[in-house]
């Protein structure tokens, strides 16, 4: 390794040092307090040097990793989403009993993983990545040590993670024994430089595709979301929805710029199939739904629908960098709206009860008992419904305008039926907040500070974006490399 | 010949690895668990990844699996449990993993007699794989450690639960 190869990996040093000494001060000194600043003062290192390390060309760390803008990006987002949680986590895990100071340790190794597959430019680095993200997840979700919701929600998600990680390490043998290399830029190339067995090559990448589906829980493998996202603790399942996901997308989509994946017929056929069916699906699926926690989890469903257009363009476009410049402005509204949504649930949720604020009920009359709450809710729900001026309609906006420029009619005409469903379940929270009434018996906490504080912030982002959105755009056209207007 | 000699420790795996899913009784699934392990050294061996096969029975077959028959043991106190346990290891139950590790250890005598048997060509040896450990591979090594505490930490965390739980079962 050179020295130029320490420079560059720095934001990835700061956070796995920061576990290390995170791990040393729990085992010396057991404080809450002191984990959540440290989980903090370590992510916004990480955030810093992340943002220094901005302008330097992309540098590729002995074939394993890539840092480039596009990495810095999904960084910068995973590292956000990590503050916001350990904020939300720390009113959330008052009064319930068990030690949380693991929690945030396990916080910060979760995020370490996902850094590593928005880097990752080898098959092992993506199975490490991911696999450190996965493990820590089956832990924050079962973190809970009363009530057996969690526990069951984390056995579901450690069995069929597990399987779809194993779908996706045996597509990558095949890959492997199909081409001979493990590294992506190599793959891009190996349809010329290496004879290839297309039998293998396709088999692996149904395989790979079949676990990253899962991973991103589109259709016809959605079926733990609902469960799992119900059984977690609220904050977690706001990091689920967003880092989570995120990480593997981020993987897919340099796969697929890097690589010709999305030439081969049979996987640009499944991928539209999965767009499509997620989209209805996830829709479908929340209209009836009268928990929050799963209501949000079936719309999460539909949104990596969307995010799919995005990826499928990058084949279709003449500059695949505008579809990743549309895919991660969604992706960046997404992460808001999301963390918002949970994060309301999770500064209502009291200690005192098992589950969480999560059923529709416990929002009635929550205009009027906390305003502020649901301002933020509202804000969140309008911006995934895509309502103007807020940051919601710009991502889908960007993403309806890829499609148009791509010619992906029946994407688009699904994107506009799926959002059309979407209202109405949006709406019914919406309207269900502002009905008078409630307190049935359902006895929230009174919100912290730091959890209101950082609500407030994303709120604001919500809206700021929504109506000023350029110093976003702008961003994310700097780091992916789109130069000029 | 290596062929055949793949096919024999292949279907070994495959038949014990379905044995291990079925037996009722966690011993005899650890046993042939084992088994199964050592017939996937074998093919490693077969691969030209000596390295690899000796860390498989060191690592896998030996240390974990030891680790985990250990556990389910120890689980079971009391006079009889022990009955129980010698009714369990009585000695038909070692007739069918004996057969099943004999064939492999003659088919390791035999590799080991004659020309290194290959089905790649190449042997990559303990050497060569320590250097892409150290060079290429270093950051997927780190990394794998973090794997490693996350996983740590975790089962620390859950198995606490149970800790407590047994605690004031007892005292």
């Amino acid at each position: 390794m050179s020295r130029q190869d320490f420079f560059v990996l720095a934001p990835y040093l700061a956070i796995a040092g920061g576990v290390v000494l995170m791990l040393l001060l729990v085992s010396f000194w057991r404080s809450v307090r002191v984990m959540v600043t440290m989980t903090v003062l370590v992510m916004l290192v990480t955030l810093g040097l992340v943002v220094a390390n901005i302008d330097n060309p992309p540098h590729l760390v002995s074939g394993f990793l890539l840092i480039d803008g596009y990495a810095a990006l999904f960084n910068i987002m995973f590292v956000i989403a990590a503050i916001v949680t350990a904020l939300l986590a720390y009113g959330y895990m008052r009064g319930r009993s068990g030690e949380p100071e693991e929690f945030y340790l396990l916080l910060v190794v979760a995020t370490l993983g996902a850094m590593t597959m928005a880097a990752a430019h080898h098959f092992a680095a993506v199975l490490l990545g991911l696999e450190i993200l996965s493990i820590s997840l089956y832990v924050l979700i079962g973190y809970s040590e009363e009530g057996h919701p969690p526990l069951e929600a984390a056995l579901k998600y450690l069995v069929l993670s597990g399987v779809a990680s194993t779908t996706m390490l045996f597509g990558m043998a095949l890959i492997y024994n199909a081409t001979g290399t493990l590294v992506f830029s190599e793959l891009g190339q190996s349809e010329f430089s290496l004879p290839r067995d297309e039998l293998y090559y396709v088999a692996g990448h149904g395989l790979l595709f079949a676990g990253i589906a899962f991973k991103l829980s589109l259709v016809p493998f959605h079926m733990w979301t609902p469960d799992v996202y119900q059984g977690a603790p609220a904050p977690v399942t706001g990091y689920l929805a967003t880092v989570s996901k995120g990480a593997v997308f981020a993987f897919v989509l340099r796969y697929a710029l890097i690589t010709d994946v999305l030439e081969i017929p049979v996987v640009s056929t499944v991928l539209l199939m999965f767009a499509v069916l997620s989209m209805l699906g996830g829709n479908l699926l929340a209209l009836m739904q009268n928990n929050v926690k799963r209501l949000l989890a079936y719309s999460s469903i539909a949104h990596i629908g969307y995010l799919l257009i995005g990826l499928l363009a990058v084949a279709v476009l003449a500059d695949g960098l505008i579809a990743v410049e549309a895919s991660l402005i969604y992706l960046a509204g997404y992460f808001l709206m999301t963390l918002a949504a949970f994060g309301v649930v999770s500064v209502l949720s009291s200690a005192s009860e098992e589950v969480d604020a999560e059923h529709i009920d416990a929002f009635v009359g929550l205009f009027w008992r906390k305003p502020l709450c649901a301002v933020i809710m509202t804000t969140a729900l309008l911006s995934l419904t895509g309502i103007p001026l807020t940051v919601g309609f710009v991502a889908k906006f960007y993403m309806l305008a890829t499609g148009a420029e791509g010619g992906m009619w029946l994407l688009l005409w699904t994107l506009v039926i799926g959002s059309a469903i979407a209202v109405y379940y949006y709406m019914r929270v919406i309207f269900t907040m502002v009905r008078p009434g409630g307190d049935a018996g359902y006895a929230h906490s009174s919100p912290r500070v730091e959890g209101m504080a950082v609500l407030v912030v994303i709120g604001i982002s919500l809206i700021g974006f929504g109506v000023y959105p350029s110093p976003l755009i702008d961003f994310v056209r700097s780091l992916i490399g789109i130069t000029g207007g | 010949m290596e062929v055949v000699l793949f096919y024999i420790a292949a279907s070994i795996a495959l038949i014990t690895s379905i044995l291990v899913i079925t037996r009722t009784t966690a011993s005899h699934a650890l046993i042939y668990l084992i088994v199964s392990l050592l017939a996937i050294a074998v093919i490693f061996y077969l691969l030209g990844a000596p390295f690899a096969a000796a860390l498989e029975v060191v690592i896998y077959a030996g240390a974990i699996m030891v680790l985990f028959l250990f556990v389910v043991m120890m689980l079971n106190l009391g006079p009889s449990q022990v009955a129980q346990e010698r009714r369990w290891l009585e000695p038909r139950m070692w007739v069918g993993p004996s057969i099943l590790t004999l064939i492999l250890f003659f088919e390791m005598v035999y590799i080991l007699a004659g020309t290194p048997a290959l089905t790649s060509g190449v042997a990559v040896s303990a050497k060569e794989v320590g250097e892409r450990l150290f060079t290429t591979y270093l950051l997927g090594v780190e990394l794998a450690g973090f794997l490693l505490l996350a996983a740590l930490v975790g089962s620390y965390h859950l198995g606490r639960r149970y800790m407590r739980a047994r605690r004031e079962e007892i005292g």
